[in-house]
């Protein structure tokens, strides 16, 4: 599993992770705010400038938007059927600018950043004792250590399955998926303790 | 929280991620083969109960925000969130929370497979179909600008598919909770 994190020196890639979360934050307030479109066809654009600056390639930068720009597109027209052409230009230019900021901000921002600003933004709860800010991280790691190994589970059910000439059905895929899975958990978690890691 | 208990959630949330990547299934009657990550949600409350599913599907959120991969069809990243369906992506969070919290109140082990594979598919159906659907439209009507009528219009759509979905829940929690019950009871 690749991050959508790409490597680069631009200014987004420079600046640090709060300011980014906190900017697109005042960014999307300012968007739901404001309700003139040619305003917010500029912010579109200002966006689409934010995402290229990251340095992506063309190819795969499109490739990214699409899934969102397609429901984008559809909410458009679905608008346009229901209401005024005006509004759902604004609809089409609000939206966009937010998939660009936010795709912008995924693109230069790691994995690690984003777990730091969590843990820092979880103090707080640590100390009223809801969470362990550190548990955050901690299980970030353990579902992507693990994530291998339940796709390939997952994998010998159904070729297991297969092999019987039996058909392959949600259900019983899904039961030996996840009892064989969550037996695995005691002996995970004394691993854990027994290394001191919590 | 005890080390098990963040060990199960982690788990569920890596089982969650692997519903996405692997091929899509086809349920049954629908000939349309659907990704089961939604499946998964329910089966979060299903079997972990309300807390701890729906911290793992919190869990499979970040990890979605962070930028990875994980929604099914290789999304990720914050604009997951941002975007015209992400109402139904909150939705899970409140579908795991509902589901679990039905589940605990009526399932205990005692009763006969019948009656908890029902009370499975009502809690399944009040958080994976209900909950979710209804947070998907209110995203849709009122962040995104669609209007409530346009949005009710187009999550009709879904439903049947998601209640089918619900229905394997509820078999595969029953089977679970014979197999490795992990529910714990809150009557």
């Amino acid at each position: 599993m690749n991050t959508l994190y790409l490597d680069g020196q631009s200014l987004l890639h420079r600046l640090s992770t709060r300011a980014k979360l906190g900017g697109l934050a005042v960014f999307s307030v300012f968007l739901f705010a404001i309700g003139h479109p040619a305003l917010l066809g500029i912010a579109a654009i200002a966006a689409a400038f934010a995402y290229a600056s990251t340095g992506i390639d063309w190819k795969p930068g499109l490739a990214r938007l699409r899934p969102a720009f397609i429901t984008i597109a559809a909410v458009t027209i679905f608008a346009l059927l229901f209401q005024p052409p005006m509004e759902a230009l604004i609809i089409l230019f609000r939206l966009t600018a937010l998939m660009l900021a936010a795709a912008a901000i995924t693109a230069t921002t790691t994995i690690g950043a984003f777990i730091d600003t969590i843990t820092w933004a979880a103090k707080p709860f640590e100390r009223i004792g809801l969470v362990r800010a550190a548990d955050i991280g901690l299980s970030v790691g353990l579902v992507i250590r693990f994530v291998p190994e339940v796709t390939l589970r997952y994998r010998s059910i159904r070729d297991a399955h297969q092999a019987r000439g039996l058909k392959v059905r949600p259900v019983t895929l899904l039961v030996p998926l996840i009892i064989q899975t969550l037996k695995n958990a005691d002996e995970i978690a004394a691993a854990i303790d027994a290394r001191g890691i919590r | 929280m005890s080390t098990r208990d963040l060990v199960l959630v982690a788990l569920f949330a890596a089982i969650i991620v692997a519903l996405g990547l692997v091929p899509p299934v086809s349920l049954g009657i629908i000939p349309v083969p659907v990704h089961a990550q939604s499946l998964g949600v329910m089966l979060a409350g299903v079997v972990l109960g309300a807390k701890r599913g729906t911290l793992a599907v919190a869990l499979f959120m970040l990890l979605a925000a962070i930028g990875l991969p994980v929604l099914s069809g290789g999304r990720g990243g914050l604009g997951v969130f941002m975007a015209p369906p992400s109402g139904y992506l909150y939705g899970y969070l409140a579908a795991a929370f509902v589901t679990g919290y039905i589940s605990e109140r009526f399932v205990q082990s005692g009763q006969p497979g019948i009656v908890q594979g029902t009370y499975f598919f009502v809690a399944a159906l009040a958080g994976g179909v209900f909950a979710c659907h209804l947070l998907g439209v209110l995203w849709l009507a009122y962040v995104t600008g669609l209007g409530l009528q346009a949005a009710f219009l187009g999550t009709l759509a879904f439903i049947p598919g998601d209640a089918l979905k619900a229905l394997i829940a509820a078999f595969a929690g029953r089977a679970v909770m014979v197999g490795y019950p992990l529910l714990p009871s809150r009557a």
